[in-house]
């Protein structure tokens, strides 16, 4: 038989086996299609908003109280409840029901109107800390506003000149532009990592089981024979359907987020759909190698389970690589998780020509050559079959 | 008499029972330490992954993230302010540009997560009784980095502005008292409470910990399942010679071995490596074991029910991997509690994680007594007495197929 003959042969094996048990089709389309799911769903807000915060109003004055329904008003905070005292207050803080909380002193309104200048209090809880920075931003910014509102006053009753009261206020302004996420979606931020992610660990963990379960029940040398005793043709046969399936899952990942929801797409979304292409690539490079390196299931399946978790962090998008020590910025290379976000992040996020991400695409490229290292090995324990299947 | 006897022999059966049940947890011990892949999971992903994540997150805030600043004013005091900037703790000036090509240039490259840039008008406006407006351009690859530049900018702007605010009163006449007034009407103190330093690993890692002891005694349960079955003759999950008839022995056994390993890993997790990495603990320690215990048990007994499915040892974790990050966003630490929806927070008290994580959170981290966390406790504790049944009715339906097969088998 010719190769292509053979090549077509083992392509149909694998496709039967892929039917034969169901830990294949849920690893793929299962496992992808609920996070999709999962995570569009969980995020649609893309802030938190209206997280439940309460105050200790011990004024009750129609400053107080126009103080705390401005901060009502707020895109974040919501009053839900109001106590008498601050062990009340941090209490719920504790039971997890409140993020924060704002302290008003008695006679806060007829401090203000004497110039005795009133101290506020606000106990935000950074133990949540997305919640808790948000929280805090609002608190200030409202609270900003409304000193700025005295101060207007005061300034215009002295006769000071309107054009020059904003430069006393507020000598230096800052205008702050986040580049690429405009509005600091947590949905943008976060999903174009996990999504990948997720797909990285799904296809270490099918590329390892899929050669180590013919090693473990004894079947490699059906498979080789298959394939004419070739083992270049076995693998790259096995190989294929799952390039095809997972570059297919990635490419919807990146429609759903950069078409469905909208996220940022600053350049040309075919880059992404390339990247997608060349990542399934490398991730299935150091399946081969890890199940090459132990060339036993349970290891093979253990030993991606360890790498693939710590992709998520290598990627850097949570806590930056730089800010790690040196010798984590060192291994941070060994993971396409970090090429790829900087592809993501160049290309989608900040729309950059793509010369700048070349390198990135050339490292994606460099990881199909790892399996080379094992070739032998792994060839040798498919016809030998000289490993333990446990 | 008689009464005498009966009683002996009731000692003598419960006495066996126990014997039983002690037999059957030394057996299990035996089974977790022979078995490398339950090893590797248990032992040893316990003992160093919280090393490996605290040690990379041990940085906890960004320390001199690079930025660029554009000065197209050139002056003395924009010199100040970039001086100012570069001496905060959170970012360095890297680069100084005089046009905004550059700076983007050396944004593209990677070299920059921020751009300051000061207009030629800058110095002029302060140097008059104008608004100086600096803008401000942040990467958004790591919310980090813009926590970093906002922080860093407003403690600029805000420290520069107050003299120059108090020269423009003065030179309005107005000083003193009213002076006070017109700059901080109403000061305000923001508290951090319960994690102070803002620190990224103090917030992350409880979480983290908590994760790490139940997703390890999940695949760990579920990997010692499958081998069970996989090496019996009968595909079996729990051999006859063992269980001798009695379901309850071979559950309570089984679970003994766990939670005694784990109670042990419980003192490293909870409270070893937050002292060692200075995260939060403030924890009182028995409230943190009222709180262990029931964890446990449901995380042993939630995995044994799952086990039941497990075909063979290496399906579980190709197949459930994932979810440790789909439980990670339930549990409401990152994404807060109260904007998760009602469908997904009912899907969350299917886990012992969820509960598990907050309650060391407030626990630990928050110092709450068992008072502020009893939702969570009930919420375990239900987990416990569900799940102990799901176990039960898995296991003796487990066992009572395998008499059949035997059965069968001896017949022919």
């Amino acid at each position: 038989m010719s190769s292509i003959n053979l090549f077509s042969e083992t392509l149909k094996r694998e496709f039967k086996r892929m039917l034969s048990r169901p830990v294949y089709l849920l690893g793929t389309f299962g496992v992808m299609f609920f996070c999709y799911f999962f995570f569009l769903t969980f995020m649609k807000e893309g802030q938190p908003i209206r997280m439940p915060i309460a105050v200790v109003d011990l004024d009750n004055s129609s400053l107080s109280r126009q103080f705390l329904r401005n901060l009502n008003a707020t895109q974040q905070a919501e009053i839900v409840s109001g106590y008498k005292s601050y062990n009340e207050a941090r209490k719920e803080m504790q039971k997890g029901n409140i993020y924060a909380f704002v302290v008003i002193k008695e006679n806060f309104e007829a401090e203000v109107l004497a110039n005795r200048r009133p101290e506020m209090t606000f106990y935000v809880n950074d133990a949540y800390l997305i919640a808790g920075s948000l929280l805090l931003k609002d608190i200030t910014y409202m609270s900003e506003l409304t000193a700025g509102a005295l101060k207007q006053k005061v300034l215009q009753a002295k006769g000071v000149d309107e054009s020059k009261i904003m430069g006393i206020i507020q000598p230096i302004s800052l205008d702050t532009h986040l580049i690429g996420n405009p509005w600091a979606n947590y949905g943008v931020y976060l999903l174009n990592v996990l999504l990948p992610g997720v797909l990285q660990l799904m296809i270490l963990m099918l590329t390892v089981f899929s050669i180590g379960v013919e090693l473990k029940e004894r079947t490699s040398h059906a498979w080789l024979s298959t394939a004419g005793d070739n083992f270049f043709i076995a693998l790259m046969a096995k190989l294929l359907p799952y390039t095809l399936i997972f570059t297919f899952l990635g490419i919807v990942a990146d429609v759903l987020m950069y078409k469905y929801m909208g996220y940022p797409m600053n350049s040309n979304i075919g880059w992404m759909f390339f990247t997608t292409f060349l990542y399934v690539l490398a991730n299935q490079a150091i399946g081969v190698l890890i199940i090459g390196i132990t060339p036993v299931l349970r290891d093979g399946v253990t030993m991606a389970a360890l790498y693939g978790l710590l992709g998520f962090t290598y990627a850097g998008f949570t806590f930056p690589i730089e800010q790690m020590p040196y010798l984590a910025q060192v291994f941070s290379h060994l993971f396409p998780m970090r090429h790829y976000f900087r592809i993501y992040v160049n290309q989608a996020l900040n729309g950059v020509s793509i010369g700048y991400s070349v390198n990135y695409l050339l490292a994606l490229i460099a990881f199909t050559v790892l399996p080379m290292l094992i070739y032998n090995r792994l060839k040798k324990a498919a016809i030998y079959q000289n490993y333990p299947i446990k | 008499m008689k009464d005498s006897k009966q009683d002996m022999s009731l000692i003598l059966r419960i006495s066996s029972r126990f014997r039983a049940m002690f037999h059957i947890f030394v057996n299990e011990i035996q089974n977790i330490f022979k078995d490398r892949g339950v090893v590797i999971v248990v032992i040893l992903a316990v003992l160093v992954y919280p090393l490996l994540y605290c040690s990379l997150y041990i940085n906890e805030t960004l320390i001199d993230v690079p930025v660029a600043v554009v000065d197209a004013s050139n002056t003395p005091i924009s010199a100040e302010f970039i001086r100012h900037l570069d001496a905060t703790r959170d970012v360095q000036v890297k680069y100084k540009f005089v046009n905004m090509q550059e700076a983007e240039e050396a944004f593209k490259e990677g070299k920059v997560h921020g751009i300051v840039f000061l207009p030629n008008d800058f110095s002029k406006n302060l140097n008059s009784t104008e608004q100086a407006i600096v803008s401000v351009y942040s990467d958004m690859s790591s919310f980090l980095y813009y926590r970093a530049m906002v922080l860093s900018t407003n403690y600029v702007a805000l420290d520069m502005g107050k003299d120059i605010q108090v020269s423009r009163l003065n030179a309005l006449g107005i000083t003193g008292e009213q002076q006070a007034m017109i700059s901080d009407p109403i000061p305000y103190e923001s508290v951090i409470l319960y994690n102070p330093g803002m620190g990224f690993a103090s917030f992350l890692m409880p979480a983290i910990l908590i994760l790490i002891l139940h997703q390890t005694l999940f695949f760990g349960i579920g990997m010692a399942a499958g081998t069970a079955r996989e090496e019996n003759r009968f595909h079996e999950l729990v051999q006859t010679r063992v269980h001798r008839g009695g379901t309850f022995r071979v559950i309570v056994g089984k679970c003994l071995a766990f939670f005694t390993l784990y109670l042990l890993w419980s003192v490293y997790m909870l409270g070893f490596i937050p002292w060692l990495f200075n995260l939060p603990h403030i924890g009182n320690p028995f409230t943190l074991l009222e709180f262990v215990v029931p964890f446990l048990l449901a995380t042993i007994f939630f995995s044994m029910t799952v086990s039941v499915f497990v075909p063979t040892r290496e399906v579980q974790m190709v197949l459930l991997l994932f979810f440790s990050l789909i439980l990670l966003f339930l549990c409401g630490i990152s994404w807060p509690q109260s904007n998760i929806s009602v469908f997904w927070k009912a899907f969350s008290w299917m886990f012992p994680a969820t509960f598990g994580i907050q309650s060391y959170l407030k626990i630990n981290s928050m110092g709450a007594s068992i008072h502020e966390v009893s939702f969570e406790l009930i919420g375990l504790w239900i987990q416990v007495a569900v799940y102990f049944i799901t176990t039960t009715l898995a296991y003796r339906w487990q066992i009572r197929k395998t008499t059949k097969k035997q059965l069968m088998e001896s017949e022919l």
